[in-house]
């Protein structure tokens, strides 16, 4: 098979306000005849702007320093821009991350596929739609004629996405780039996109450059994989022997640190953050975080290095011998794993309803309710984990704030420790405050932004009545800053002096400062990377068997459901489907719906993990 | 004492004000979080030459604002008098130029009056007799022995001046210089730029003011250049007085309409509908006449004209306040209804904090940036607003000397033949100099704290 | 949409009612009817007697707000505020302190208001979204750069001035047009177009900026990577898909105003002695008469509200996603 398009010494350079940041630097590979190539990486990884690079639809602050992109032999990078937009949509289609935003709100879906045909075959209008009908139809959509003339706004986001690929592919183009395009959606749209992609690269022997994060997309749709870590490509290999022996010491420790029943004991991290791409690099950009890491990784750059003929790494180690099979790091002993002993009932839920009124007409009166919650019921014992699973627009985020009371429910009892709370005035909930805290999904709005470490610690105690003075709440939080890893210098920082993952920190201490007995965990780790959302996770597990506090904890993400949940509850439309152990619900699920929602998750190849 | 101090409450205020403001930064230089949009906005270039111009205006204002009745001499028994007229600190500084005020209009460097008189000829063959011709000032040009002197006088007197400049510039250069060594960061020369150029033009009007009507005189012989500085205060006053008026309403409604929400939010957004439906001059028209009315009723309650005067421009910094509020009040509320569902206002309601200090600790801080944009934004159009409203005669005292005044008096004489330009011209110069430093710096502003044209952001 | 526009007209009635409890405390309460009387009839010289027949020719002898002397329901509705209130909703505005019907000078008067204040609305609107277009398509180049600079210019002149230097040189140094002044039918068009120019010119600077950034800030959206990553021309982009997103929120601030054109404008009116609305309330302003002030408040308002439903019903015709319900 020939290369279609291939990327060389690519270096892309973002200007900031903090110097030159060069987000792809140096980067070399080639998309292969109808092949899938999947770039993988973590945020900030240069994938994206990858992509963006060989689109030349870099924002404005963002331009190509040096490299060529060859499709077919032409230099895309040497192009006039009138060229190069003969090129766009015509033989190089790209999609993205969110489809909700991906496509203009004020025109029609038939416009925006026709719009393409139109700029690059024009034909007479009738023909053009009725292209356009059939490409509707061929990704897809039910009553692709209805569909034509409405706009994105009356369609779902998998809808949207469908739209977003009929129109990348309405001219058949050789290459279609796809960077993130299922991150926006839900696991079982997901796995419907992720189908219909697969087919259409087949049918149409079309090339895919598949940018994502998620391994386990990679393993179901990549040939090939390159992963991504600082802006350079640290490891290039077919997928069986990616996933058989990843050999770069980063790649490894992404599997290491996927949650999953497998791990029974700490999932593995990776130390330390990614180096600011601001500064020059003499020596391996992973050496601050590597494990194997000697003085030649300090004071020389590795280049990639091919131990096992088809795959190479970026590593002086593989520059004779190949690594073996991943191991899974198993068990690291009882004590490291989930705390199995239950305690006494803690919150019993019964029936809980959560209802919207819908107002309409000339008096604005009440026509309809949207059902948010109806009819939950939930039971947490004392030091253990329920796990709340459903996917957007469940009503789980709401069932977790209406437990908390921060929505007060229409319906159904919410028992905390033997008393009724939802029948509790807002003065007599006080004491409760303190015994249910809640931790957020994302870290960046769950902190103010104007307040330092110390007062955001501080506001809970002091309004809680938490230690009798300053003095003494400010010793607990020394204590409390040790238990949830975070520097004791913190306090005296405001929040956007830290990483995503020490937010998260921050908001876990936050909670933890009232001495809860019960946190609601709403997603904390759906915002974060793979290694990052290993820390969180380790460091939730460890705080439950040291503490014994019990988490309602919700999640879309069955992966960590298995690793941190006792029993699971899945939700849909509002009601609870099926309930049980852990092992139970994943294993042997009973309800439909549930078996749907397991089937689709993309799944990383036990051999990846195996033990 | 051989004064009498008055306090004219707009006097007090706008100290107040600026003492606030100096509060403000001292506040903001301990905080780095709340330093760094205002490190950005210096880091600009513009912003620093004009908030040298800015700071040369409010300088002049500010010695404007400090008032006093200066003792009269004794005179018989009885305890010391004062006279009635008020005069402030820029009186006193400028009192080269003020109250020598000729009989009409004369052009600007003019040795004669602009309009023709009968006068008696008192030298010469002729003497005796009554000639229609333009007469010589009385000041400007006064001490030339003959007015072929007038080049020559006028260009020495131009010369020094920037041989004065020229020194006052090489001072500057190394002061820039020391300071970019301490700050690098910051545009110095920028700034030393535009002082430079303020100090190019000032020089050698200075030199030239006590001989001379720069500017010329207006129909009362008053000189133009004088009239222009003390408008400045009338501006300023205006332009920030009126923001203290509106914030509180603004900032309070807002908040609490966003964060409340229900009956609440009902009852503000009907009130700024309301407000907002009546066409903006016609309800500043009608609240302004109808305070007139009523101070007028009571002019038991100022010893001075000044003082009554100064009602009046308080006043009116009222009405625009109260009039004016809606639009900032109206972001707020937005921001607040988007704010009070972030997660760490939902997280405060899980600790039980009251909503009060909610509102204080936890909006008020984060729209304080949106607040700071839209007074910047706001000044410079309450500037342009006065002129107009003076124009309309809803605006400052007549006997208030301010850019509306000015311009309303000189448009009056617009059928003149030739044309009497000079007052017209030093009031659009002035404002237009105001004004433009004020956008110029109100833009730098919104960038610097606007977080959307924030370039990098925190570590990942 | 019929019910939302119901409900919209409804809503307009606690909206005028409080406008009208606005003027009246302005003009009542501040002042009380004697004061009036005294401030109009000069302070000098005046009896009890001119006072009350003053008062009575004004219909401001009742009580303010309750009769205490008579019955039922007229202890409401037989007072000045009632009595004043209630006309106004009727458009009854009464007369003038010069005697005039003022009801009879708004519909005279209107017209040139609007042979004024139309042509500056339609033409400003196209001129500043053509000007702001522009800077967008060339953005971050020297052009936009000057051409922001330039707004932000013509944005620190006073309205004033434009008025004063434009009459100044093209009345009386080139005598292109007549200095002021104003004849209905077909003539009325060399006295407007200075005016006309004027409004543009003074409006230009504030609005060409704001819809500059208006159209950046679409222009970064999302939606416009995927029309470029479709291979379409930056002219495309910004013509198909920038410009109907960007007219939304430009909509918000330009509908509003529509209705309010009738009342012409306060400023050049008077400036180029066009006998509209706006020189009619430049006047009554200035002769303090007070009648006239309050019926063009409420005028005003009203308009204002038809403005806001204008805009409602705009959107939906702009954006596919507002339904009004």
């Amino acid at each position: 098979m020939s290369a279609v398009l291939q990327a060389q010494e690519l270096r892309t350079v973002l200007d900031t306000t903090a110097g030159a940041l060069r987000a792809v630097d140096g980067v070399n590979f080639e998309l292969l005849e109808g092949e899938c190539f999947a770039l993988v990486g973590e945020s900030g990884c240069g994938k994206s702007m990858t992509a963006l690079s060989v689109m030349r639809l870099l924002p404005e602050a963002a331009h190509v320093a040096s490299g060529e992109v060859r499709l077919d032999g032409t230099d895309l990078l040497a192009l006039p821009e009138a060229a190069m937009r003969a090129v766009r949509g015509r033989r190089i289609a790209m999609i993205f991350q969110e489809p909700g935003t991906a496509l203009n709100p004020v025109l029609t879906v038939g416009k925006q596929i026709v719009e393409v045909l139109d700029r690059h075959l024009p034909q007479p209008k009738a023909v053009q739609q009725r292209k356009a009908i059939e490409l509707l139809r061929a990704v897809g959509i039910p009553e692709p004629e209805r569909r034509f003339d409405e706009y994105p706004f009356q369609l779902s986001g998998g809808q949207k996405q469908r739209v977003m690929i009929a129109a990348a592919l309405a001219v058949d183009p050789e290459v279609l780039i796809a960077d993130e395009p299922t991150t926006a959606l839900d696991v079982t749209i997901q796995a419907q996109i992720l189908e219909l992609l697969r087919r259409l690269q087949r049918e149409r022997r079309m090339a895919l450059l598949l940018i994502t994060h998620d391994l386990g997309i990679v393993a179901q749709m990549a040939d090939r994989v390159a992963v991504m870590y600082a802006g350079e490509i640290v490891e290039l290999a077919n997928r069986e022997a990616f996933f058989r022996a990843p050999q770069h010491p980063y790649s490894r420790k992404l599997f290491a640190a996927l949650p999953s029943r497998q791990h029974a004991g700490e999932l593995a991290v990776i130390p330390g953050q990614v180096p600011s791409l601001t500064r020059r690099f003499v020596q391996c950009r992973f050496v601050e975080r590597c494990d194997f890491a000697f003085d030649r990784c300090r004071a020389e750059a590795p280049r990639l290095y091919e131990p096992v003929p088809g795959q190479r790494a970026r590593c002086f180690l593989r520059e004779k011998d190949a690594a073996g099979p991943l191991v899974s790091s198993v068990s690291q002993g009882a004590a490291e794993s989930k705390r199995t002993d239950a305690g006494k009932l803690l919150l019993k839920v019964d029936e809980l309803k959560v209802h919207f009124p819908i107002r309409r007409g000339i008096l604005k009166r009440t026509i309809g309710y949207v059902r948010a919650v109806d009819g939950v019921s939930l039971e947490l014992h004392e030091g253990r984990t329920l796990a709340l699973v459903g996917e957007s627009g469940c009503g789980k985020t709401t069932t977790g704030k209406a437990i908390l009371q921060l929505i007060r429910p229409s319906a159904g009892k919410v028992v905390f420790d033997e008393r009724d709370i939802g029948s509790l005035p807002g003065a007599q909930l006080r004491p409760f405050r303190s015994a249910m805290q809640i931790v957020f999904q994302d870290p960046y709005a769950s902190l103010d932004p104007r307040m330092r470490v110390a007062d955001i610690l501080l506001e809970g105690m002091r309004s809680l009545g938490v230690g009798r003075d300053d003095a003494e709440r400010l010793d607990r939080l020394a204590a409390l800053l040790e238990n949830v890893g975070l520097p004791p210098d913190s306090l005296q920082r405001y929040p956007h002096e830290f990483s995503g993952g020490q937010r998260q920190r921050i908001a876990i201490a936050r909670a933890l400062a009232v001495e809860p007995r019960l946190i609601v965990c709403d997603e904390p780790t759906s915002a974060l990377d793979v290694s990052v959302q290993a820390q969180i996770l380790n460091l939730l597990r460890s705080l439950q068997r040291r503490l014994g506090i019990a988490y309602l904890f919700i999640t879309h993400n069955i992966a960590v459901v298995d690793y941190v949940a006792h029993e699971v509850a899945v939700m849909r439309e509002g009601r609870i489907v099926e309930r049980g152990s852990t092992d139970e619900v994943l294993r042997s699920p009973k309800h439909a719906y549930t078996k749907t929602l397991l089937a689709a998750v993309p799944v990383v190849p036990a051999a990846g993990l195996a033990s | 004492m051989p004064f009498l101090p008055v306090f004219l409450p707009t006097d007090v205020l706008f100290w107040f004000l600026i003492a606030g403001v100096a509060g403000y930064a001292a506040y903001c230089l301990r905080r780095p979080h709340l330093a760094l949009p205002w490190r950005r906005v210096f880091r600009s270039g513009v912003a620093l030459a004009c908030a040298v111009i800015l700071a040369v205006f409010t300088l002049a204002a500010l010695l404007d604002s400090v008032h006093f009745r200066p003792r009269l001499p004794a005179e018989g028994s009885g305890g010391p008098a004062y006279s009635a007229e008020v005069l402030s600190l820029l009186d006193l500084a400028l009192s080269g130029i003020r109250g020598k005020n000729e009989r009409t209009y004369s052009a600007p460097l003019a040795t004669r009056l602009y309009a023709k008189e009968v006068v008696e000829v008192r030298e010469g063959p002729d003497a005796g007799k009554q000639v229609r011709e333009y007469p010589r000032l009385r000041y400007g040009g006064a001490h030339l022995a003959s007015e072929q002197d007038w080049v020559g006088d006028v260009f020495a007197r131009v010369g020094a001046g920037l041989v004065a400049a020229c020194v006052a510039a090489a001072l500057l250069g190394l002061a820039v210089r020391r300071l970019r060594r301490r700050a690098p960061d910051v545009p110095w020369k920028a700034g030393g730029a535009a002082l430079l150029a303020l100090l190019v033009l000032a020089l050698p009007i200075a030199f030239l003011a006590p001989y001379y009507h720069v500017l010329g005189t207006d129909k009362v012989g008053q000189d133009v250049l004088y009239l222009a500085l003390k408008s400045v205060r009338v501006s300023l006053i205006i332009g920030t007085l009126t923001t203290l008026v509106l914030l509180p309403i603004a900032i309070a409604l807002g908040l609490m309409a966003g964060y409340f929400r229900g009956w609440v939010d009902d009852a503000i957004q009907y009130v700024y509908t309301t407000l907002n439906s009546i066409p903006g001059v016609l309800l500043i028209a009608a609240f302004v006449l109808m305070l007139q009315v009523f101070l007028e009723r009571h002019s038991e309650w100022f010893y001075t004209a000044a003082e009554r005067a100064d009602a009046r421009l308080l006043v009116l910094c009222v009405v625009l306040g109260i009039t004016s509020w809606t639009g900032l009040a109206r972001l707020l509320r937005g921001e607040a209804l988007k704010l009070s569902q972030l997660d760490f206002v939902q997280a405060a309601h899980a600790f039980g904090v009251p909503d009060r200090r909610i509102l204080s600790r936890h909006l008020l801080p984060n729209v304080a940036h949106i607040v700071i944009i839209s007074v910047v934004m706001d000044f410079s159009g309450l500037v342009l607003a006065e002129a107009v409203l003076s124009y309309v005669g809803v605006g400052v005292d007549p006997a208030t000397t301010s850019f509306g005044t000015m311009i309303n008096a000189a448009r009056l004489e617009m059928g003149r033949e030739p044309i009497v330009w000079w007052s017209l011209a030093a009031a659009f110069v002035f404002m237009f100099v105001l004004v433009l430093a004020a956008n110029l710096f109100a833009d730098a502003v919104r960038d610097g704290f606007d977080p959307r044209v924030r370039v990098g952001g925190a570590p990942a | 949409m019929l019910a939302y526009i119901v409900r919209r007209a409804l809503y307009a009635i606690p909206i005028l009612v409080g406008v009208n409890i606005i003027t009246f405390a302005l003009f009542f309460l501040v002042n009380t009817p004697d004061d009036m009387a005294r401030m109009q009839l000069g302070t000098k010289r005046v009896t009890p007697e001119a006072i009350e027949k003053w008062k009575a020719e004004r219909g401001l002898d009742k009580p303010l707000f309750v009769n205490r002397g008579a019955v039922g329901w007229e202890k409401l509705t037989d007072t000045v505020f009632f009595q004043k209130s209630i006309r106004l909703f009727a458009f009854d505005f009464g007369f003038a302190e010069d005697q005039r019907d003022i009801a009879n000078e708004i519909r005279t008067r209107m017209w040139p208001s609007l042979a004024l204040a139309l042509p500056v609305f339609a033409l400003g609107l196209l001129v500043n979204i053509t000007f702001a277009m522009i800077l967008a398509f060339f953005r971050a180049t020297y052009l936009d750069f000057w051409g922001v600079t330039l707004c932000v210019a013509m944005m620190s002149v006073s309205g004033l001035f434009y008025i004063i230097g434009g009459q100044y040189l093209f009345s009386k140094v080139w005598h292109l047009f007549p200095i002021s002044g104003f004849i209905g039918g077909g003539s009325a068009g060399k006295f407007v177009f200075l005016p006309v120019v004027i409004g543009v010119v003074g409006g230009f600077g504030a609005s060409a900026r704001l819809y500059r950034t208006l159209f950046l800030e679409e222009m970064s959206r999302d939606y416009v990577r995927t029309a470029r990553a479709k291979g379409l021309g930056e002219a495309v982009v910004l013509f198909r898909h920038v410009l109907r997103n960007a007219l939304i929120p430009i909509l918000t601030g330009v509908v509003v105003v529509i209705p309010s054109l009738f009342l012409g404008s306060l400023i050049s009116e008077s400036f180029f002695g066009i006998p509209g609305l706006g020189s009619y309330t430049i006047d009554a302003i200035q002769a303090q008469d007070f009648a006239v002030v309050r019926a063009m408040v409420f005028i005003g308002s009203v308009l204002y509200i038809v403005g806001l439903l204008l805009t409602d019903i705009s959107y939906t015709v702009v954006d596919p996603r507002i339904r009004l319900e």
